[in-house]
């Protein structure tokens, strides 16, 4: 098994800038912050989408290290965040075998 | 599953008792069976219509079909009469969702269930989830399932008579998610109360498929979104 040479896929941020801007206008709106308030009760910052978009269009001018890192900083953190609470169950290599089998018609599904 | 009217008995039967079609030898005719027809039919129309234009179900659809489970309306989806006020299920057993066509008669109403059996029949496809055996992991999926669904939106609470604003979305999380262990399993509510406050933040803070909470049709945009764009998302991290 070879690996071709230098064939490494460049790097780009994780999102594109046109989704950092839109995450950040809708973190803001009225609805999201209302209902942010609902289930979690505190009020939001948005701040880190703006950054975000900042590092992002950065990037996209200097391919400036920084902004390469920040962005990768920041959306690490992200994923981090939702990965704070251990599984209560164990995840699927594949799907489940009976998924496909065919129903046992001799009981009626449908009444 | 969804919430039920109490019902005593004396053994565990793992809520299929609530479904009693599902365990049926024989189809029964007449004129009841005629004005169940009825039923059938609008429930069979309002499911299809659900799957075709609810932007929750179509998106847990695709994430489904993506992970090797796709679900077809005639394999997975059943239509059947209920007991109490059970709205559906998800019968881990056939791997299918079952829809009360006695109980639920709106349109919004099948799609919040619809969304609410497709995070289960979600959970079922990509993890381990004990539903006969482990309390937790049933606990778990129903947490999810309310929080994810639409089950606890503002209006929905509203429409309960629930007036709840600081954070009562978890409240409700929390107490429909005991309603439906306690439908489903013979478990006294302290039991079924200590098990959801076991797993809560586990499985609250768990917002697979959608990364988020969906509080409406542009939040499951954005999930759409990111999931279309998951490839890059890793790659780049």
């Amino acid at each position: 098994m070879t690996a071709a040479a230098g064939a490494a896929v460049a790097w780009r941020p994780p999102r594109s800038c046109e989704d950092y801007w839109s995450e950040w206008k809708h973190c803001k709106s009225l609805w999201n912050r209302f209902h942010h308030y609902y289930a979690f009760g505190t009020s939001l910052t948005c701040r880190q989408w703006k950054a975000d978009y900042e590092a992002c269009r950065e990037w996209e001018k200097e391919s400036s290290a920084e902004a390469k890192e920040l962005l990768q900083q920041s959306e690490r953190a992200r994923v981090a965040e939702q990965n704070k609470f251990a599984p209560v169950w164990q995840l699927r290599q594949k799907p489940p075998d009976d998924w496909y089998l065919p129903l046992d018609h001799s009981k009626p599904q449908d009444s | 599953m969804e919430q039920s009217g109490e019902q005593q008995r004396s053994d565990e039967d793992y809520g299929y008792g609530l479904f009693p079609k599902r365990k049926e030898a024989k189809y029964k005719k007449g004129s009841v069976g005629e004005s169940l027809f009825t039923f059938h039919n609008k429930c069979q129309l309002m499911l299809h219509f659900a799957l075709e234009t609810s932007p929750y179900a179509k998106f847990l659809l695709g994430v489904m079909k993506q992970s090797g489970c796709t679900a077809y309306q005639d394999r997975h989806f059943s239509c059947e009469d209920c007991d109490g006020t059970v709205s559906g299920g998800f019968d881990a057993a056939t791997s299918q969702i079952v829809l009360c066509q006695n109980n639920v008669h709106r349109q919004s109403h099948m799609n919040r269930v619809v969304t609410h059996e497709l995070i289960h029949a979600f959970d079922h496809c990509r993890a381990h989830v004990d539903w006969f055996n482990n309390l937790k992991h049933l606990a778990c999926s129903e947490i999810r399932a309310a929080n994810l669904s639409g089950d606890c939106s503002f209006g929905n609470e509203l429409s309960r008579f629930n007036f709840g604003f600081k954070r009562h979305h978890q409240e409700c999380v929390r107490d429909r998610a005991l309603r439906s262990v306690l439908a489903v399993r013979k478990v006294t509510p302290e039991e079924a109360k200590k098990v959801v406050d076991e797993v809560f933040d586990s499985c609250f803070n768990d917002l697979a498929p959608f990364g988020r909470i969906p509080h409406s049709k542009n939040d499951v945009k954005f999930a759409s979104r990111d999931f279309q764009n998951r490839d890059r998302y890793y790659g780049n991290l």
